[in-house]
């Protein structure tokens, strides 16, 4: 047996090894391989972490948290297992560890941050039964692949369900997430934003998921809305409302960067994007839950550079770029917020695809809330559509009335905007431009030094 | 020249960008100085047909469709006078199967409002795809995605196209959607208008003739990025036709 776990694991680091060197992300493969060859290996190795095992789960945000909550622990002087790169299902899940693991086949670490695919987590957790599960939100996203929410919906719960000593940390804002993780019977905290911070916007158009009580079926009331659905809810009819916040985020500031206080703790981190208040509290909520001290959380904060295309800064020449991932309507929403931040003159580059990883589906572009870069204080120079879709890109921004460029090459198009720009470029892009698209940059980036 | 566009439950039925086709008609008005103006009603408004020159009714996950027919069942004299009087209707997805009798999923029977003779049943799979149409209606095809469990059958009525690619409204007859008078019910999505003007005129056209009582022929529009990207569609998915 021993000599198959084995085989299983240097089989698999060959092949990450491999592709590492034909520049090919290989690291779901491996994952495959390591299974086919040795069925118990992630069960194995699994059990093979010293302490706890934290999960991440939700639409938007899983990446970004993990990530964070594992340099967090590692400041902490863990060792940490960690899916880093986002690969995010059965096989990603297996490769993280494979990967992880010694020439011996053992794993040496303290903790593990497993972010899982939603619709991944039955399938995830017959191998391991986490200790953590930080639940982040649930919005519509790829109805071509996973259906309606309610079906996502249900897959988690019955995960939930078959690890009731999982302990759900979860935004209580989002009155999805927050239902599911009563429902489920698991004990939960909740984290969240407990006031306003933004005046009312009477004239958005932002898709809201689940105005209706997941309880009962009746309307929610909503005191006020963050973004999307998030916010503070409660159904008059059944008495379902925002839990309790546990970890609340108060005080924030935008001016410079992010800053708020929770728990009399003063977070200040350079970033942009309200919804990185949501990423950044639910990485300190579930180190404080586990019982860490966390008191260099602001310095992890300072240094965290994932480099994996959210909010990631380029430099060629005199022209800043930021790549950033916009894959469904309140991801995107929330970057089109997170560029309006900028008040500089701008280019903006939108890159659509339908490839399968992508949904096939581009109907979502219609959920998203366009208008907004109309507005002058936006100071939009340019827009240039590319991609396999960019025809429907480009159609989406005429009926808002906003004329644009279309280049369906990318590489192309930010090398336009880099020679006749404003230096200040933002490319948005969906899930499978992502790698390319930060290729390129670096690529560019690189013959510019 | 005005008209007034009728929303109907999008808090419910909001499942596959549906507001691009309200952006999409309120846009081809406004270009050509026609006033548009829409009116979203919720599950407790009345809805005041003899004001609605357009009406659109969207699509939702099979549980708001619940909610949904609930209410559909109470207003529905109302609407089948608004159908009959020649009243302009594009009900899309879950909108389309609840015109018809009854949607029998696995869990039991959604009540339809008996708007025009179909039926739909709930099979095994998913029909999920790029879709293109050639219609009787128009020269150009007409191109959208679909998504449905759903499988539709239309009895005596005319279809709304023939499939060139995709499966359409049960895989097998090889024809999608329904023409009723001025309803026409479709799974595509995408959303649909925008990328087929043509069908988004031919709804303002068949609401200003009925309003007022005599022949329309809309302005042209400059329509060259709708056609490009109605074309790319073809070209992808069409190679040899």
């Amino acid at each position: 047996m021993k000599i198959r776990k084995l085989t299983a694991i240097w089989m698999s680091k060959l092949i990450g090894f491999a592709c590492k060197k034909v520049g090919r992300q290989g690291v779901t493969l491996a994952g495959r391989v390591a299974l086919k060859i040795y069925p118990d290996i992630l069960k194995e190795l699994s059990g093979e972490i010293r302490e706890k095992i934290f999960v991440v789960c939700g639409t938007n945000g899983k990446t970004t948290t993990n990530n964070l909550l594992c340099s967090a622990l590692e400041a902490e002087g863990k060792k940490v297992v960690c899916n880093h790169t986002g690969s995010n299902m059965l096989n990603g899940v297996v490769s993280a560890f494979v990967l992880a693991a010694g020439l011996n086949g053992k794993i040496d670490a303290d903790y593990g941050c497993i972010e899982i695919d939603e619709a991944s987590t039955v399938k995830v957790f017959p191998h391991f039964l986490p200790d953590y599960m930080i639940l982040t939100n649930l919005f519509r996203d790829q109805l071509d692949r996973y259906g309606e929410i309610d079906i996502t919906m249900n897959l988690l719960k019955k995960a939930m369900q078959t690890a009731p000593d999982m302990k759900v940390i979860v935004n209580g804002d989002d009155a999805l997430s927050a239902y599911l993780a009563m429902d489920s019977g698991n004990s939960y905290v909740a984290y969240g934003i407990g006031q306003q911070y933004f005046k009312e916007n009477e004239d958005s158009h932002e898709i809201r998921e689940g105005r209706f009580c997941k309880k009962c079926g009746e309307k929610l009331y909503y005191n006020f809305y963050h973004y999307s659905q998030l916010g503070d809810y409660e159904c008059k009819a059944c008495g379902l409302r925002r839990p309790p916040l546990d970890y609340n985020a108060e005080d924030i500031s935008m001016a410079k960067g992010l800053a708020f206080t929770v728990g009399g703790y003063r977070i200040e981190a350079n970033y942009r994007g309200f919804y990185n208040i949501y990423n950044i509290l639910a990485a300190y909520a579930a180190c404080r839950n586990a019982g860490m001290e966390l008191k260099s959380y602001n310095e992890v904060l300072q240094k965290f550079n994932p480099e994996n295309g959210r909010m990631e800064q380029f430099q060629v020449k005199d022209t800043k770029i930021i790549l950033n991932l916009a894959k469904n309507p309140a991801g995107f929403n929330q970057n089109i917020s997170a560029v309006l931040e900028d008040e500089e003159p701008k280019d903006i580059i939108i890159l659509i695809n339908d490839n399968d990883q992508d949904g096939i589906d581009i109907s979502w572009l219609w959920d998203v809330d366009f208008d907004r870069f109309k507005r002058e204080e936006a100071d939009i120079q340019s827009i240039t559509v590319s991609g396999i879709r960019c025809q429907d890109m480009r159609l989406r921004l005429k009926y808002v009335d906003m004329p644009c460029e279309l280049e369906p090459e990318v590489e192309r198009a930010i090398r336009k905007k880099i020679e006749h720009g404003t230096g200040n470029l933002y490319v948005l892009v969906n899930y499978t431009a992502l790698y390319h698209t930060h290729n390129i940059l670096k690529k560019i980036e690189g013959e510019s030094v | 020249m005005n008209i007034t566009i009728g929303h109907l439950y999008p808090d419910l039925l909001n499942l596959y960008g549906d507001r691009g086709n309200i952006q999409c008609l309120r846009k081809r008005c406004e270009w050509r100085g026609i006033g548009a103006e829409t009116k979203e009603f919720q599950i407790e408004d009345n809805i005041g047909f003899s004001e609605l020159d357009i009406v659109l009714l969207g699509g939702g996950s099979d549980r708001e469709q619940m909610l949904v027919c609930e209410r559909l069942k109470e207003i529905k004299e109302e609407f089948k006078d608004y159908v009959e009087d020649n009243g302009v209707v594009i009900a899309v997805c879950g909108g389309y199967q609840l015109l018809g009798n009854y949607y029998q999923t696995k869990e039991g029977r959604i009540e339809g409002i008996g708007l025009v003779d179909l039926y739909t049943e709930q099979e095994e799979g998913r029909l999920i795809d790029n879709i293109i149409l050639k219609s009787d209606l128009f020269d150009v095809p007409v191109v959208g995605f679909e998504n449905h469990g759903g499988r539709t059958y239309i009895n005596h009525n005319q279809p709304f196209g023939k499939v060139l690619y995709g499966s359409g409204n049960d895989g097998v007859s090889g024809y999608e959607g329904v023409v009723y008078k001025n309803v026409i019910g479709t799974y595509l999505h995408g959303p649909l208008l925008p990328k087929n003007p043509h069908v988004g005129d031919y709804l303002i056209c068949k609401a200003l003739e009925r309003k007022y009582k005599r022949r329309i022929i809309l302005e042209e529009l400059d329509d060259v990025q709708e056609i490009e990207a109605n074309c790319s569609i073809r070209k992808r998915f069409l190679k040899d036709k």
